[in-house]
């Protein structure tokens, strides 16, 4: 393949570390979007990736929401799943052991209903080996009871990290949702109740109906958006959170392709992850990471946290100072 | 065997019926491990609208030649796209996913199929294994749609050894009426008790051929249907309300993609289905 004379020969290293988390590359899959792993064998090899957040796992197994659970609208998806999954004990005794034997990070993404439920599976998951990290979910819009309730007021989304960090002493997530005023507000609070990184954004809650039937798609009659329509959001609220904490982001939202991905590293999201790409491509996170190599190539650089939060804000007309002065005279 | 991605080129393109189109792709690795009953996950196109892959089940499957056929109805954008995509055009596949049609018990006296509207398209890779395989079993086919432009062309079953019997909802073309009303009709007026009975259609259909099935203690496999995302069974999407074994009465789902499209009519918890769409407005997208 012909190179560019100022392309460095050896690969750029894409390695990241996410405070206490170190990562081989910043490319993870998103929770509920890859199973437990094994749905997916055969297309894209787990251990490439930079970790696998496994779907959302509560004390309980629970059988989610009634159907119609799914609708696609322009470049989106709608979803009502209702965090339907097989519980903890069935998490560790059938699904673990199958990610346990590959070479990749497991982040395990836990939910209760309660602030206690949530206590209880951090203790318990502490106690389990193969785990990388824990990703508290506070902000899923399609349960009823805990969810997004959770997430949506500071203090009570700092009383769940708090109790989460008191009962395990895993490297801990907190994945923010985007249906709030301000964002930034609850990345402060979950950042000093101890979280060691935010993920965000969960997806943005929304709405279809049949104007034929005059009925809501989704039997939940509500549900989260995801895909592309969605990734301005992410990128907006991706950026203010960086403004607002020093902990490490990982920005979450309609990320396709490697270009899509480079947009959240701009401003300043030190990982990402893929969540409804692997639906359309299962190959899509093997992409993304071929393409941010690719892409720090051809940019001359050699590490990716190079890149990562370079996003410039100043104006961009080159005579501006001057141009100052005419408003002056004029 | 495994699933796999394969990019499928078409090789032919074809209208069948009014909305109905016959799609012959250039799958030789998919070919080579489908079964009847299973299906495959098709990107309609690039880009990201439509966004999601859509299911289609295997019409016919020619390993021989490395060929899959799918027979589809247009049914919203997806669909609406696929019908004018040209010959040659590479599509991107993965397949085959879910399980598959099981054959019945050798030398049973009678095995019935069900079909409606575009329903039919899995029952001629069915009927070819019947038919290698049974050969002294008489097959029936109750093959109904709302009007007779929408039924595919009758001389496209002489090859099959099956005995057609047709209905429209509007009497344009074989039994005026329900083509559950034909099939019971028929299993009435003295026919041998099937041994096995196939149901692919809308559920509604299904519905009636399930409780027909249940109320006889007739073996019955229907091929279900749901909006899907994924079809390898990540996103969980495609529930359908089922029974749990050990608590009839609890919630729980079995899911289209993998526990199915082939399910026995007592896994479904029937009065739980909320049927929420409308059926399709062709108009809107052709």
């Amino acid at each position: 393949m012909a190179k560019d004379s100022n392309v460095p020969d050896s690969p750029p290293d894409l390695s990241v570390q996410l405070g206490p988390l170190r990562l081989k590359n910043p490319v993870m899959v998103a929770s509920g979007t890859f199973g437990y792993g094994e749905e997916y064998a055969g297309f894209a090899d787990p251990e490439k990736l930079g970790a696998i957040v496994v779907k959302g796992i509560s004390l309980h197994p629970r059988a989610g929401n009634p159907p119609p659970r799914l609708v696609e609208t322009p470049a989106g998806l709608i979803n009502a799943i209702g965090l339907e999954n097989v519980g903890l004990q069935n998490f560790i005794s059938r699904k673990l052991p199958y990610l346990r034997d590959k070479k990749v990070p497991v982040i395990v993404n836990i939910f209760g209903n309660v602030l206690e439920e949530y206590a209880d599976l951090a203790s318990r998951l502490d106690e389990v080996p193969g785990i990388a990290a824990l990703e508290i979910n506070i902000s899923c819009p399609n349960v009823k009871q805990g969810g997004m309730v959770f997430g949506t007021e500071p203090a009570m989304a700092a009383s769940v990290v708090k109790a989460v960090r008191d009962s395990t002493t895993l490297p801990l997530i907190t994945k923010l949702t985007p249906n709030v005023s301000r964002i930034g507000e609850i990345a402060k609070a979950v950042e000093e109740a101890g979280t060691d990184i935010i993920s965000c954004i969960n997806t943005v809650a929304a709405m279809a109906v049949d104007i034929f039937s005059r009925r809501p798609k989704l039997a939940n009659i509500v549900g989260g958006l995801s895909g592309p329509a969605i990734k301005p959001i992410a990128l907006r609220c991706t950026y203010e959170v960086v403004q607002q904490v020093k902990c490490p982001v990982i920005g979450i939202g309609g990320i396709m392709d490697a270009l899509d991905a480079m947009e959240f590293f701009l401003v300043g999201a030190k990982a990402v992850q893929v969540g409804t790409a692997n639906f359309v491509r299962p190959t899509a996170t093997l992409d993304i990471i071929g393409g941010i190599e690719r892409f720090l190539q051809v940019e001359g650089l050699s590490r990716l946290e190079d890149y990562i939060g370079t996003l410039d804000t100043r104006c961009v007309f080159p005579f501006a100072e001057e141009a100052c002065e005419l408003t002056d005279l004029g | 065997m495994n699933k796999i991605q394969e990019e499928a080129w078409i090789v032919e393109h074809e209208t069948l019926a009014r909305h109905t189109y016959r799609l012959t792709l250039q799958s030789p690795e998919i070919a080579a491990r489908a079964r009847a009953g299973q299906f495959v996950m098709l990107r309609v196109r690039d880009g990201l609208d439509p966004l999601l892959r859509r299911p289609f089940s295997f019409h016919k499957i020619i390993p021989e030649q490395g060929v899959i056929e799918i027979l589809y109805r247009i049914a919203g954008r997806g669909t609406g796209k696929l019908s004018q995509t040209p010959v040659g055009t590479p599509l991107d596949l993965i397949g085959p996913l879910g399980n598959a049609f099981e054959q019945p018990p050798p030398n049973s006296a009678l095995v019935v199929l069900v079909a409606g509207g575009i329903g039919i398209a899995p029952f001629f890779a069915l009927l070819k294994n019947l038919s290698a395989s049974l050969s002294n079993t008489p097959l029936h086919l109750f093959y109904g749609a709302r009007t007779g432009s929408e039924l595919l062309p009758p001389q496209m079953f002489d090859d099959l050894k099956v005995t057609v019997h047709w209905s429209t909802d509007d009497g344009t073309l074989g039994y005026c009426g329900r083509i559950t009303d034909l099939f019971q009709e028929f299993m009435e007026s003295g026919l041998p008790r099937p041994e096995m009975v196939y149901s692919c259609g809308p559920l509604a259909m299904q519905y009636h051929v399930a409780r027909w099935a249940l109320n006889q203690g007739v073996a019955a496999q229907l091929s279900l249907e749901s909006l899907m995302a994924c079809g390898v069974g990540a996103c969980l999407g495609c529930a359908l309300p089922a029974i749990r074994p050990d608590d009839p009465t609890a919630d729980h789902y079995l899911h289209v993609c993998k526990d199915g499209p082939i399910f026995s009519p007592g896994s479904i918890q029937w009065q739980k289905i909320q049927m929420y769409r409308t059926p399709p407005r062709t108009f809107l997208y052709s």
